[in-house]
């Protein structure tokens, strides 16, 4: 038989049935359209997921931040010992409630701290290529005695993100320079409000001042101004001197003798730290100047190294001035991003991290929950497709025994003849795979044509309500999808005439001659 | 009845030969016969009719000629074929090429035409379509129906039917034509027509024919020996 006719005589019986053909075939063509948007939208989320992960290098940092967390053994035996008839199940529950109580309510610490120590312990892990210690401090920016409160952020000499902010002059050579970039608004702050006072500001310096909140025991005194008013420079020096001189001048407030008592039981012992211990001051060569980043910009918050800050200073320089506080240099930084040099050896990384005993995050994880979740979402909707094609192939082995009986004097015919059992199987193997064919085509063609309302407004979805801007379609279409499809409703639907093709096959001819 | 051991080896000359035919239905231990130690040989180009009553056994007997089905017991050759050693893609190549089988009912597929009924045997034997349209054309002209080539069976009155399905049975050249009651559903005119047309192919290309029919008459005029079935058995 040649290769026209076996496709010419199974076309030619399904002509011949035209309604039942269409009706069989729009099952298989829901089927697989089912199946292509699913598996289409499937890669599409799949593949913006990896498109936009990969815009920088954030897939490959590591947050790294000091573990906070209270341990039995940081608590006296006084502390954990339950008192009381109770049962065993409610003694461990009070423990171990008294344990997260003193983790909630002050007493934790620190069991690993972020001290340059560990920094340098971090940046000596196989795998690592760099650690940038994230500093963050409040305090005073002076120019030209004009002083303001601001934030001051550490930034990477390579930060590609503050790069493109330039309005004016350059941004760090290297992480350790003793210079500093500022934002546009700061100068506006200062009073600079001339585009050509922002070249003036290059090159000249820049004062920071920061004054340290961290002591061990005392009073905190803050100043709180009407209307949320920003702490001056001045008013701040004052609140500090006031609260030095408060331990000594408990006896001038009205105070019972036990309140005295109370008060001065936790104070420090030694002399009462000046304004000047808590405070230090630094210049700064101002290098560039930064514009305000736009809402796009701002949509790459979700980078660990994201910076937004009034004053900009190289991390390495950053570090070393806001250690010079007291108590910084123990208390170490509260967190630092550990850039890993290759994307498969982050999750390796992270782990060295938690076994170090600090707390470790990886952008990379969230990817892989994202995928995974996206992975069961559309593995959902590929099984649902599945069943679909599954029921239009159960229509069509149906619908071809039908067949089958219907042309069972037609097959006795054919075989009187001279059509062979194996010609006959094949004729209706064809007519399967070819509704499967015709099905799978006009399915993709389908879900191609949805994809582009699709597309539109699942793109207007995400623009409003995660506000980012998708470059690329959700929707894809690659060789593997078009074939797959294709393959597997051909796939389907010739296994669902096999059975029918074999009970045409085995009509005895001399039965089926007489059969009307 | 034919002895068996009076039948000569398989040899020249001889279009059919059957040794203890036997074909029954239902089961070993109930059997229905339908055919019964049944032994005949053919010549090549003989003109045999077959005559019996209905239920003797002649369709049955012709079905096992034509490779249609398979004896229960005993040996048959035809065309020099052991059709009992046949497998079945063999068996339908047999049917296709050595044997041409006409029907009462004329047996066309009715969604066809005349022109593709009868290249439906050239189809399957997997010639080039242009050489078997070509063919079948040529067929259904010698049997007069060049104006009815794209008819379907339902447009063709029940002459036309039968002489489209005559121009299947020849359009290979079989050695052996066999005829089941071909003009049992005809009118006396038309049947003659038909016959005329068996007959002329049959003595032009030196065909063998096996014609079932219960017209002694017409099994007399046309055909060289008269074979006589009766509950499964040949009488002699």
């Amino acid at each position: 038989m040649r290769v026209t006719d076996i496709l010419g005589l199974p076309l030619a019986a399904l002509w011949q049935q035209k309604s039942r053909t269409l009706m069989t075939t729009l099952g298989v063509v829901f089927g697989s359209f089912v199946l292509a948007a699913s598996l289409s939208i499937g890669q599409g989320i799949q593949d913006t997921i990896e498109r936009e992960s990969r815009r920088g290098d954030f897939l490959r940092k590591i947050a790294v931040s000091p573990r906070w967390r209270v341990a039995a053994s940081d608590l006296s035996p006084e502390e954990l010992q339950v008192s009381g008839e109770m049962t065993d199940a409610k003694r461990e529950r009070i423990r171990q409630a008294i344990i997260h109580h003193k983790e909630r309510f002050g007493s934790s610490k620190q069991h690993v701290a972020l001290t340059q120590e560990k920094l340098r312990e971090l940046a000596s892990l196989e795998h690592v290529e760099n650690v940038v210690p994230v500093v963050w401090k409040s305090g005073y920016a002076i120019y030209d005695q004009q002083s303001q409160y601001t934030a001051m952020g550490s930034a990477r000499p390579e930060d590609a993100a503050c790069r493109q902010r330039l309005l004016a002059g350059r941004f760090f050579d290297s992480p350790q320079e003793s210079t500093a970039v500022v934002s546009e608004l700061l100068l506006y702050r200062w009073g600079l409000t001339d585009d050509a006072s922002v070249q003036k500001v290059l090159g000249k310096k820049l004062r920071v001042e920061l004054r340290s909140q961290w002591q061990k025991s005392g009073f905190i005194l803050l100043l709180n101004k009407p209307n949320g008013q920003e702490t001056t420079l001045e008013e701040t020096a004052a609140v500090e001197r006031v609260k030095g001189q408060l331990p000594t001048s408990l006896e001038k407030f009205d105070l019972t003798p036990i309140q005295l008592e109370v008060l001065r039981k936790n104070l420090p012992t030694e002399p009462p730290s000046t304004a000047a211990d808590s405070l230090v001051a630094e210049e700064f060569t101002i290098v560039g100047v930064v514009r305000e980043p736009t809402d796009d910009e701002r949509s790459q918050r979700h980078d660990m190294l994201w910076v937004e800050t009034d004053v900009i200073l190289p991390f390495q320089t950053a570090l070393n001035f806001s250690f010079r506080l007291p108590g910084e240099g123990e208390q170490g930084v509260n967190q630092a991003v550990v850039i890993v040099d290759r994307e498969q050896h982050v999750k390796e990384v992270l782990q060295r991290v938690k076994d170090s005993g600090l707390e470790g995050y990886a952008f990379l994880e969230f990817i892989d929950q994202q995928r995974l979740m996206y992975l069961l979402i559309f593995a959902g909707m590929t099984c649902v497709a599945t069943v679909a094609l599954l029921v239009a192939a159960l229509g069509i082995a149906n619908t071809m025994l039908m067949s089958v009986l219907e042309r069972t004097r037609e097959i006795g015919i054919m075989k009187a003849v001279g059509a062979s059992n194996a010609q006959l199987l094949f004729i209706f193997l064809v007519e399967g795979a070819v509704i499967g064919l015709v099905g799978g085509g006009l399915g993709l063609l389908l879900a191609w044509a949805s994809s582009y309302p699709g597309d539109a407004w699942v793109r207007s979805m995400v623009t409003r309500d995660l506000k980012i801007e998708l470059k690329e379609a959700l929707f894809v279409f690659p060789f593997w999808l078009t074939l797959t499809v294709l393959l597997f409703a051909v796939l389907v639907t010739t296994l669902a005439a096999l059975y029918p093709a074999r009970r045409a096959a085995s009509v005895d001819p001399v039965a089926a001659l007489r059969h009307e | 009845m034919v002895d068996a051991s009076s039948l000569m080896p398989s040899g020249d000359g001889m279009a059919i030969r059957a040794v203890g035919l036997t074909k029954f239905y239902g089961t070993t231990a109930a059997p229905v016969y339908a055919l019964h130690g049944v032994s005949l040989e053919v010549r090549r180009g003989e003109r045999v009719a077959l005559l019996g009553k209905s239920g003797s056994g002649k369709s049955t007997l012709l079905n096992l000629l034509g490779g249609l089905d398979r004896p229960t017991t005993g040996d048959l050759r035809v065309a020099g074929q052991d059709l009992s050693r046949l497998s079945g893609r063999e068996l339908a190549h047999f049917r296709s090429a050595s044997v041409g089988m006409i029907f009462q009912s004329f047996n066309l597929i009715p969604s066809r035409s005349a022109l593709e009924n009868v290249e439906l045997p050239m189809v399957f034997a997997g010639q080039p379509p242009s050489q078997r349209r070509a063919h079948a054309r040529r067929a259904l002209e010698a049997v007069g129906l060049g104006p009815r080539l794209h008819h379907r069976p339902a447009q063709l009155s029940g002459g036309e039917s039968q002489r489209v399905a005559i121009a299947r049975a020849l359009v290979n050249h079989p050695d052996i034509l066999l005829a089941d009651e071909p003009t049992g559903n005809l009118d006396s005119v038309t049947a003659g027509e038909v016959i005329a047309l068996i007959r002329d192919h049959v003595r032009n290309y030196q065909t063998t024919l096996i014609l079932v029919t219960h017209d002694e008459e017409l099994a007399g005029a046309c055909t060289d020996r008269v074979l006589r079935l009766k509950d499964g058995e040949l009488l002699l």
